[in-house]
């Protein structure tokens, strides 16, 4: 494990710990042990308020590799989200996470997540991910808002 | 037409020449400026019209082109060169659509390139403030001569620009396109900041994916495809929209041919580069297949569905179009009334119909095989290259041994193997031409030329087997050889000849569009 990603990790703790946008969480993963896995981040998005993805927090997992940030997290909706964007598995396409397209070391985890959660309400159709959402997105807009609505029902915060 | 240095001078002036029409193919109508370059002129006969000037060129020669353009920009725009450089590589090298945008709106053009627009400094020519910087990617704190930042004000420490730009050269083979490290900022990295932040190693691969899209982005430039070889090729007498009519085969300095339209790595000629593309592709998707269908299958009478047969009775039911029909006869199954199983329907008519669709589908096919087994035919023996010039070398010596001949005079042998293999790879394209010929009388005399040098070709590989067997022998053979030698070296060039010129006489029509 690289030395430069976990100072930078740490330092990322210590600046969210200090200032964090509304309704968002991040933190890093504890073994049953309670040993701190700094690699590894689970993360809150909560939908904007006035969108349909309003009322749910999304979980995300990010999976900091260690030649990051060079290179960029991997993130993935945990469980995986009804998105355009989302693969099956949960990952997150997004350009500033895609290290070929618009990722740059200097973008910080709080970056990253307001992306995502712009993301939710502004899905990029000229990128499909999964075959669900993107169909029912472009065919029948009514039945996409209420199958969004609806997760966003089951993913609210307990 | 020749690559060596004598005429480097004469094309030299070509080269940035786009206006090219075909009057140009031959040099001799050069206009009279050219008179004081007169040994290219003197070579200039031996032309053919279908033939391409090119040069061959060292790496160093491909840097120093890029640095003349640099150098004109730069005097002419009155920036930096490693600004003109950027400058010309985000406008792939056009330096004229480069000086219009520039002077229209030399801000912007700056911008869209990347650079900083003139008024603000390039580099961070400010006063550096006192104290320790805190890198914003690593978190670490920094004496700010150990911090960079271009002119967008971005500031990282220097580990992590070599980090960052390692990855971006050594990892994604980026070169001319590395920004900022900052999220959003669209500022290029400069050759000198990138060379002065990393490790002599990758400034030294940077500078080559650096060349190596110089290349790839100009149409006059071509690097050689063979393996360890190092040369470029240039040529301007080739761009894409003549090659609807030109084979620009050209012979690199490591004794290789390649197609400079292409880069295919050996000659296609006489087959145009389109051509060869089309075939290449449809035997790769074909040829395997298509032995196994043969075979195997059979097409639903209506629909035309290839059907393989994995058990069941002979009343077949396509999946496709639900047609009924009967797999011995082809013909519909509603005719065969209650003789199920089996069939006598043998001459009705529907039936014969059926197979006659059928047979159309196969012969296409068969026709296919019947030029692509031909070409394959050749691909094998060109294998067998090395083979059959070791074994002529055996015979050689034995010939010095066994009938007193000197080296100089066994040397017969190994010019008629030369020249079988290069009838035989011509011959092989000779019959992918063939097939996308449109059957009239020019595909006739074509194939008349094609016959006569697959015999010449045959009699002489006949020849070259012989067994030598007394002195006597020798020099009966060895006059056949030499003469069937000198008869498939002839009907080689006639074949080539005739064919690259139709092109030009526009004489061939092809089944698909050039």
């Amino acid at each position: 494990m690289s030395n430069l990603a976990q100072a930078r990790l740490h330092e990322e703790r210590k600046n969210w710990r200090k200032d964090h946008p509304f309704g968002f969480y991040a933190k890093p993963v504890k073994a049953a042990d309670g040993t701190m896995n700094i690699m590894l981040w689970e993360v809150g998005i909560p939908g904007k308020a006035g969108t349909i993805w309003e009322g749910g927090v999304y979980k995300v997992m990010m999976t900091f590799p260690d030649e990051f940030p060079t290179k960029p997290p991997k993130c993935k909706f945990d469980p995986p989200l009804f998105h355009p964007n989302v693969y099956p598995s949960g990952t997150i396409c997004l350009s500033i996470l895609d290290e070929e397209k618009n990722w740059k070391p200097s973008i910080t985890i709080k970056q990253i997540v307001l992306g995502v959660q712009d993301l939710l309400d502004n899905p990029n159709i000229g990128d499909p991910a999964q075959i669900d959402a993107y169909q029912m997105y472009k065919n029948d807009k009514n039945a996409y808002e209420k199958r969004v609505k609806q997760q966003a029902v089951e993913r609210r915060q307990k | 037409m020749s690559s060596d240095g004598d005429n480097d001078d004469f094309l030299y002036e070509d080269e940035y020449d786009d206006g090219f029409d075909q009057d140009d193919i031959d040099s001799t109508s050069e206009p009279d400026v050219y008179d004081a370059m007169s040994p290219a002129i003197e070579e200039a006969p031996q032309k053919k019209p279908y033939d391409v000037s090119w040069k061959v060129k060292t790496l160093q020669e491909i840097i120093d082109m890029q640095n003349k353009e640099i150098m004109k920009v730069q005097s002419l725009l009155e920036v930096p060169a490693s600004s003109a450089a950027i400058l010309l590589r985000h406008y792939v090298w056009n330096s004229e659509k480069l000086q219009e945008q520039f002077w229209n709106d030399p801000a912007q053009a700056l911008e869209e390139a990347g650079l900083s627009p003139p008024s603000s400094p390039t580099t961070h020519t400010s006063t550096q403030p006192t104290g320790l910087f805190e890198c914003p990617i690593c978190c670490m704190e920094y004496d700010y001569s150990s911090t960079y930042s271009m002119g967008c004000e971005h500031r990282f420490c220097k580990d992590c620009w070599m980090e960052y730009l390692t990855g971006k050269i050594k990892g994604e083979g980026e070169s001319a396109k590395i920004q900022c490290m900052e999220s959003g900022c669209k500022r290029i990295v400069r050759e000198e900041v990138i060379d002065d932040l990393v490790t002599h190693d990758i400034s030294k691969r940077y500078h080559n994916l650096l060349n190596a899209a110089f290349v790839a982005d100009s149409p006059t430039l071509r690097w050689c495809p063979h393996p360890n070889c190092e040369y470029i090729i240039e040529c301007s007498q080739a761009p894409t929209r003549m090659l609807n009519q030109l084979v620009p085969t050209v012979e690199c300095k490591c004794g290789h041919d390649l197609c400079f339209g292409c880069g295919y790595s050996a000659s296609h000629r006489p087959v145009l580069c389109r051509i060869v593309k089309l075939w290449e592709k449809k035997c790769a998707d074909d040829s395997e297949t298509a032995n196994w269908l043969q075979a195997n299958t059979k097409e639903c009478s209506k629909c035309q569905s290839t059907i393989e047969k994995n058990g069941g009775c002979n009343h077949m039911t396509c999946k496709k179009c639900k047609w009924e029909f009967c797999w011995v006869c082809m013909g519909p199954w509603s005719e065969h009334g209650t003789s199920w199983y089996q069939c006598n329907r043998y001459d009705e008519k529907s039936g014969i119909d059926a197979r006659d669709t059928q047979a159309k589908s196969r012969a296409s096919l068969e026709r296919y095989l019947h030029y692509f087994n031909r070409w394959a035919n050749h691909e094998h023996s060109a294998k067998l290259d090395a083979e059959f010039y070791q074994k002529t070398e055996k015979k050689m010596e034995q010939m010095q041994n066994s009938g007193n001949l000197s080296w100089i005079e066994v040397q017969f042998a190994k010019q008629a193997v030369d020249a079988v293999i290069k009838a035989r790879i011509t011959l092989k394209w000779s019959y992918c031409m063939a097939f996308y010929l449109k059957r009239n009388n020019m595909t006739e005399l074509f194939e008349d030329n094609q016959r006569d040098l697959e015999r010449a070709v045959e009699n002489l590989g006949y020849l070259l087997e012989q067994n030598i067997s007394d002195t006597d022998s020798i020099a009966k053979l060895r006059q056949d050889i030499t003469n069937q030698a000198a008869y498939v070296q002839k009907r080689h060039d006639i074949l080539m000849d005739d064919t690259l010129r139709g092109y030009l006489e526009r004489r061939w029509e092809f089944t698909v569009d050039t």
